[in-house]
């Protein structure tokens, strides 16, 4: 599904990621881990097409097809979804209008009618309900004055909203309660299918317990250094990341 | 020059019969006029707008033969309101059905009742309007009236083959407890150069509670110069809205001045300009008795090469208590040569006040932006649901719902032709 090889890109002549590869295959949840400022953040917006990072090398297919040229909105509408680490605030946007707007673009790509607004407020009623959040959130701004937590648990809705077949994760455990934890894991759990794929950078591993993750890969630096599985995540845990730095 | 001067002989001319208190007024005025000259650049609270066409153009004052047909619709009109048409200056006063509560009158008769407003202080072009008033209404609402349905005074300049102008003076007296809504409304329809250069006092007696919509619409064919002066007695409650939406060249000064204690007003202003259009707004907002607020929100969206001047000023005078005031100016470039000159200014010489002020400007917010795309939202529509955004709050402000989404359709319709021209 998602194919990325030996990726480097950077900003402003700074290199950021020195050649990452890595395979995702349609059902797989692969988690990436690695100290702050690794260079997780950037690959996840190197594949959602995040235009102020240069790719100076690599290559990044979807389905065979090459990402890198193709604008973000195309990017989306093809299946992919980010869920961001800092979730954008833009005033005076309704947040249901937004969320309207895009589950639109979605249908209209799709070759399929437009949802009107009635059924759109069911829908997203039975939304609300999988990540517990509370039908107020739809009339104010997008994330706006949303709390942390709120944030990431309006970006899980607009994922189970638009229904992606690969999602990436950027920390959206952190920021969240332990009881939001649990709901947010599971509904990423129950949208879990044999074609959906999805990338979770934590810092945590307790977000793994929830999702077994089939892949854990470790960033230093711009680079994988290990890759295994939750005995992975079990080790850094007790050991730090010293151990995997040359 | 000599063609005001001949415009002005030419209104003297035309109107032989009127009485010596207004000829004399006018006589003053147009001598201020003449050695006040128009604003150069050398003028500090003028430097950043050219008013040099203004000189070299040959506008002619609009006369009964300029009355047009009338137009099958009036443009612009709102529904659920009271209307006041005028046409190239030309009041039609067998369209405005009116409501108990209320008297308009024309020029003459407030001029005549209330000849102390006429003083010619103040900037040309004040002294300008004032030596050659022509047109315009007086609104008075009684004490004690609530005017349900807002009042809406349509200005519109259409269907002239000749450079026109006008000098509208108007009037608003909300009576003490009165509520009312009124709706300044200018709409330049026309490919012909013309020139507006109006007038507007505004008072609200005690406890009286007025919103005041100032709108104006056209698009780069016309020159708008406007003042607009509010004074708010004790206990008064003001919200001004005003949108400004094309215009070659729009120049507005706002006074407003608190004459006592305990009133508030709110300021929403949002101008919208695209090609070489330029907007200049100076604002001065003046708290000389206690325990009044004022808050001023001006925003500016700026296209093409576009260019906007905010001015604004919070003057808290001596000895006065209790004084809230903020004034905040936004502003956003959708274009590279797009520009902005903004200077908000405090002046306060007393020690009981909660002041703020700031001014911002900037583009389209990238992170905004690739967050909407990244749903799937196309560029361009990711763009206009920032920019609807940002004008929202202006929107917002406004709160007879008619009105309000009269304006919501006009910003999404500049909005959405600015984008595709653009
Ligand atoms: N737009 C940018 N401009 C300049 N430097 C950047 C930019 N984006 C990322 N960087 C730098 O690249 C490095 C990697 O950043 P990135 O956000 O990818 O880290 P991260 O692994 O996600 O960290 P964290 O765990 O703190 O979220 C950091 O040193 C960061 O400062
Ligand atoms: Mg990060």
């Amino acid at each position: 599904m998602l194919e990325i090889k030996n990726l480097h890109a950077g900003v402003d002549g700074k290199e950021i990621l020195k050649g990452i590869s890595l395979t995702i295959n349609p059902g797989e949840l692969h988690a990436i881990m690695g100290r702050n400022g690794s260079g997780k953040s950037t690959l996840a917006n190197v594949i959602t097409g995040r235009d102020q990072y240069d790719v100076t090398s690599g290559s990044v297919t979807y389905n065979g097809v090459d990402l890198l040229d193709m604008p973000p909105e195309d990017r989306a509408l093809a299946g992919i979804f980010m869920s961001f680490q800092y979730p954008v605030v833009i005033p005076g946007v309704n947040n249901t209008y937004f969320l309207r707007t895009s589950l639109n673009a979605k249908l209209k790509h799709q070759g399929l009618n437009e949802i009107n607004a009635a059924d759109f407020m069911r829908l997203i009623r039975e939304k609300l309900k999988l990540v517990n959040m509370d039908e107020k959130y739809l009339s104010r701004a997008v994330n706006d004055g949303f709390s942390g937590g709120e944030k990431k648990r309006n970006e899980i809705l607009q994922m189970l909203t638009l229904e992606p077949a690969l999602s990436i994760l950027d920390e959206t455990d952190s920021g969240l309660d332990i009881d939001a934890l649990k709901i947010v894991a599971e509904g990423v759990n129950n949208f879990r299918n044999s074609e959906r794929s999805f990338l979770a950078i934590t810092h945590y591993q307790r977000l793994l317990e929830y999702m077994k993750p089939d892949r854990i890969h470790v960033l230093i630096d711009g680079k994988i250094v290990k890759s295994g599985d939750m005995t992975l995540a079990h080790e850094l845990e007790e050991k730090g990341y010293s151990w995997l730095e040359s | 020059m000599t063609q005001f001067k001949k415009q002005f002989e030419a209104l003297l001319d035309y109107w032989p019969h009127e009485g010596s208190g207004l000829r004399s007024v006018r006589n003053t005025a147009f001598g201020r006029f003449k050695e006040l000259g128009l604003p150069t650049k050398k003028w500090e609270e003028w430097q950043f707008t050219d008013f040099s066409d203004l000189k070299k153009s040959d506008f002619q004052l609009s006369w009964v033969d300029d009355l047009p047909n009338l137009p099958k619709e009036i443009p612009g009109r709102i529904p659920n309101t009271h209307l006041i048409f005028m046409i190239n200056g030309h009041y039609q006063s067998q369209l405005s059905g009116l409501p108990e509560g209320l008297t308009v009158s024309t020029g003459l008769d407030h001029f005549n009742a209330n000849p102390d407003e006429y003083n010619v202080n103040g900037n040309p072009f004040i002294a300008l309007n004032t030596s050659m008033m022509n047109s315009g209404v007086s609104v008075a609402i009684e004490n004690n009236a609530v005017i349900e349905k807002p009042i809406q005074v349509i200005y519109l300049m259409t269907d002239f083959s000749a450079p026109l102008m006008n000098h509208p003076r108007f009037n608003f007296d909300i009576g003490t407890n009165a509520e009312a809504t009124i709706i300044e409304h200018y709409i330049g329809k026309s490919p012909t150069p013309h020139f507006v250069n109006s007038v507007s006092k505004i008072r609200v007696r005690e406890n009286g509670i007025f919103s005041h919509i100032r709108l104006l619409e056209t698009d780069g064919h016309g020159t708008y110069t406007a003042t607009t002066k509010y004074q708010l007695n004790r206990d008064a409650q003001l919200n001004v809205t005003a949108l400004a939406s094309g215009g070659k060249l729009f120049r507005h000064d706002i006074e407003l001045s608190f004459e006592g204690a305990g009133a508030e007003a709110r300021l929403d202003g949002l101008s919208l300009t695209e090609k070489a259009q330029h907007h200049d707004q100076h604002v001065v907002v003046d708290h000389g008795n206690d325990a009044c607020e004022s808050h001023q929100l001006f925003k500016y969206i700026l296209s093409d090469k576009a260019s906007g001047v905010f001015n604004g000023k919070v003057v808290v005078r001596e000895h006065t208590k209790q004084t809230n005031a903020d004034q905040s100016n936004k502003n956003l470039l959708l274009s590279p040569k797009a520009l902005m000159n903004a200077n908000p200014q405090l002046e306060i010489y007393a020690e009981d006040v909660k002041c703020a002020h700031g001014s911002t400007t900037g583009q389209i917010d990238s992170e905004a932006l690739f967050y909407l795309r990244s749903r799937g939202i196309s560029k361009q529509k990711a763009i206009e649901l920032i920019i609807g955004g940002f004008a929202k709050e202006i929107i917002d402000s406004v709160q007879n719902s008619d009105v309000k989404s009269y304006i919501d359709d006009k910003v999404t319709t500049w909005l959405e032709s600015t984008m595709h021209h653009g």
